[in-house]
C-alpha cells in the first residue's frame, strides 16, 4: 500500500476528477484540508475480513408510501 | 393565578417545579414566559445565544397553556414550559438558518418532528439558538450571526455545535433546549456550560426536519439544568417516527419515574485511559472525584480499556466528511464563498475521500461499537470525562482545535448509545467541568438514574453563572 503523502499535483488531479475545479484561495484551502485528513485516511486503509459488514443497514419498510 | 417570588427565583425553578406550580395554579405560564423574555432582553445581547426570539408565538402558546391549567386540563409535565430549539431544527413559519448565510431566508412550512412533539406536549417555543454553521466544527467568526459566548465567562466559548442552547440554558434564559449531536454537539456544550445534556440512543428521537450533518450519526438531544429535567424533556420528545428512516420503534418508558435516587449495585466501567493522561489536570481530578462519589452511593467501579480515542475519531471523521460533502457538494462547488471558512475548509476535503474509505470506516465503526457493547455483559454503565478541557477562550485567531483530535464524546456517538454529560466541578478559573455516563442502547433510564443520583448527592448544579 502506498503510504507516501500526496503531492499538490496529485491532490489537484483527484480534485479535477471529483469535479472540484477550484482556483486561487479555494484550491489552497483544499490542499491544506486534504493534507490534514490524509494521515487519517492512510490509517483507515487497512485490511479487514471479507465478511465484515459496515454499520449501514437498510430496512425497505421505512420507505413504503405513507398515504 | 397568583404570583410566586421574584423574577430571579422564577428563572431558578426547574421544569419539575414549574410543572407542579402550574398544576396547583400558583404560577402562570404567561408569568414565567414574561420573566424569560425580560431576561433574554437584558442578558442575551452579551451572550448571543439566540438567533431568533419567537415572542409572539410564545405568548400565544403560554396563554393557551394557562387556560388549560386553569381548567385543570394540563397536558402533562411539559405543559407551559418555555423551550428553545437549535437553529438547524425546522420550525413552521419561523426562520431556521443553521447559522448559515445559505439559509438566511429559510422559513419552513412544516415543524420538525421534535418541535411538533414539544408543542404538542404544551411547550412554549421561546426561540431558535445559535449553532456552528450546519452544526459542524466552529465557532466561525465570518457568519451572519456572532458565535454564542459562555455565561460563566464571556471571554470563553460555550462549546458546540449546540452552543446557543448550552449557553441559554446555563444563563437561565430558558429552562430547556433541544440540541443536535453527531460527534458530541449536545454533550460538549453541556459540559463546558455546566448543564445536563443527553444524547439518547440513535433512533430514539426523530431527526425529521433537522438539517443533516451526518445521517449515520445524527441525534437530537435534551439540554436542561438538571438531569431530572432532562428525563422530563426526553419523555416529551422520544418515540418512533415512521418518516425518519433512522427512527427505531421501541416503547418509551417513564424516564422521570425511573429516577429512584439509588444506584446501589450498579456496575460501572471506567474508561480512564481516554482522559487520564491527556485531559487538563483539573478535569482529571474532578472526574475522579465524581467517580468516587458514585462509589460512595453504592456503584461498583472497575477500570477498563477500550480502543484508543483516536480510532473512534478516525472512523467518525471519515464517515462525517464523506456524508457532509455529499450534502453540501453543490453549494461548495457553486458558491464556496457563502460558507464560513471553517466549514468550507473542513468539508471540502470530503470530496476527495474514496468510496472504499467510507465503507472501511463504516466497517470499523461496526468493530469499535461491537467491542464497546461487549462490555455491557459485565457493566451497566460506562463512564469517562465529559470534555478534556474547560471552555476554550473566545479567540478568532485561535488554531482549529479539532485538529488536536481530542474529542472524548465521539466514541459513544459512533456506538450510538445513550450518553449524558453531568456537571462535576469547576476549574480554578470558575469554568465548569463534567463527567460523561453512557449506557446500553435504549437504556436512557439507567443513565439518567445515575446522573440524577449524583446530582442529589452534590450541589454543583445549583451554582449560577455570573451573567445570570
Amino acid at each position: 500500500m502506498d503510504r507516501s503523502p500526496a503531492s499538490r499535483e496529485d491532490i489537484m488531479a483527484v480534485a479535477r476528477v471529483a469535479g472540484l475545479d477550484l482556483e486561487g484561495k479555494y484550491l489552497d484551502e483544499l490542499i491544506e484540508a486534504y493534507r490534514t485528513i490524509e494521515p487519517m485516511l492512510l490509517r483507515i486503509r487497512q485490511g479487514r475480513p471479507r465478511a465484515d459488514e459496515p454499520a449501514h443497514t437498510f430496512d425497505p419498510r421505512k420507505f413504503l408510501p405513507r398515504d | 393565578m397568583s404570583s410566586v417570588g421574584e423574577s430571579s427565583s422564577i428563572s431558578d425553578f426547574s421544569i419539575k417545579e414549574l410543572g407542579t406550580l402550574f398544576a396547583a395554579k400558583k404560577l402562570s405560564p404567561v408569568e414565567v414566559l414574561d420573566t424569560y423574555l425580560a431576561r433574554i432582553s437584558e442578558i442575551d445581547p452579551k451572550l448571543h445565544a439566540f438567533i431568533t426570539v419567537t415572542e409572539d408565538v410564545a405568548k400565544a402558546a403560554a396563554r393557551s397553556s394557562e387556560a388549560r391549567h386553569l381548567k385543570g386540563a394540563g397536558l402533562g409535565p411539559f405543559d407551559g414550559i418555555p423551550f428553545a430549539l437549535k437553529d438547524n431544527i425546522e420550525t413552521r413559519g419561523v426562520r431556521s438558518t443553521s447559522h448559515s448565510k445559505l439559509l438566511i431566508d429559510n422559513v419552513p412550512s412544516e415543524d420538525a418532528h421534535v418541535a411538533s412533539k414539544l408543542s404538542g406536549a404544551g411547550g412554549v417555543l421561546l426561540g431558535k439558538t445559535a449553532t456552528f454553521e450546519f452544526a459542524l466544527g466552529g465557532p466561525s467568526w465570518d457568519l451572519p450571526f456572532p458565535p454564542a459566548l459562555n455565561p460563566w465567562n464571556l471571554k470563553h466559548l460555550p462549546g458546540g455545535s449546540s452552543s446557543g442552547s448550552g449557553s441559554a440554558v446555563a444563563a437561565r434564559l430558558v429552562p430547556a433546549a433541544i440540541g443536535t449531536d453527531t460527534g458530541g454537539s449536545v454533550r460538549w456544550p453541556a459540559a463546558v456550560c455546566g448543564i445536563a445534556g443527553l444524547k439518547p440512543t440513535y433512533g430514539r428521537i426523530s431527526r425529521r426536519g433537522v438539517h443533516p450533518n451526518t445521517f449515520s450519526l445524527d441525534h437530537c438531544g435534551t439540554m436542561t439544568r438538571t438531569v431530572a429535567d432532562c428525563a422530563i424533556m426526553l419523555g416529551a420528545v422520544a418515540g418512533y417516527d415512521p418518516r425518519d428512516p433512522g427512527s427505531i420503534e421501541v416503547d418509551v418508558p417513564d424516564y422521570a419515574g425511573a429516577l429512584s435516587g439509588s444506584i446501589k449495585g450498579l456496575r460501572l466501567g471506567l474508561v480512564r485511559h481516554w482522559y487520564g493522561e491527556t485531559a487538563a489536570p483539573e478535569v482529571v481530578a474532578a472526574v475522579d472525584a465524581a467517580i468516587g462519589k458514585l462509589k460512595e452511593l453504592g456503584a461498583s467501579v472497575e477500570e477498563i480499556e477500550l480502543a484508543p480515542l483516536g480510532d473512534y475519531i478516525d472512523a467518525k471523521t471519515t464517515i462525517s466528511l464523506s456524508e457532509l460533502y455529499a450534502i453540501h457538494e453543490k453549494d461548495l462547488k457553486v458558491r464556496p464563498g457563502d460558507f464560513g471558512k471553517l466549514l468550507r475548509t473542513r468539508v471540502i476535503a470530503g470530496g476527495l475521500i474514496r468510496a472504499e474509505d467510507y465503507v472501511q470506516a463504516m466497517r470499523w465503526r461496526t468493530e469499535l461499537a461491537t467491542q464497546m457493547l461487549g462490555e455491557f455483559r459485565r457493566f451497566d454503565l460506562l463512564a469517562t470525562a465529559g470534555w478534556l478541557r474547560p471552555a476554550e477562550p473566545a479567540d478568532p485567531a485561535a488554531p482549529d482545535f479539532f485538529k488536536q483530535r481530542q474529542i472524548i464524546t465521539m466514541p459513544f456517538s459512533l456506538a450510538g448509545i445513550p450518553a449524558l454529560s453531568v456537571l462535576c466541578g469547576f476549574s480554578s478559573g470558575g469554568l465548569p467541568l463534567a463527567l460523561q455516563i453512557a449506557g446500553r442502547p435504549f437504556d436512557e433510564a439507567t443513565v439518567l438514574r445515575a446522573g440524577d443520583a449524583y446530582q442529589r448527592a452534590t450541589d454543583w448544579h445549583t451554582r449560577k453563572p455570573p451573567v445570570a
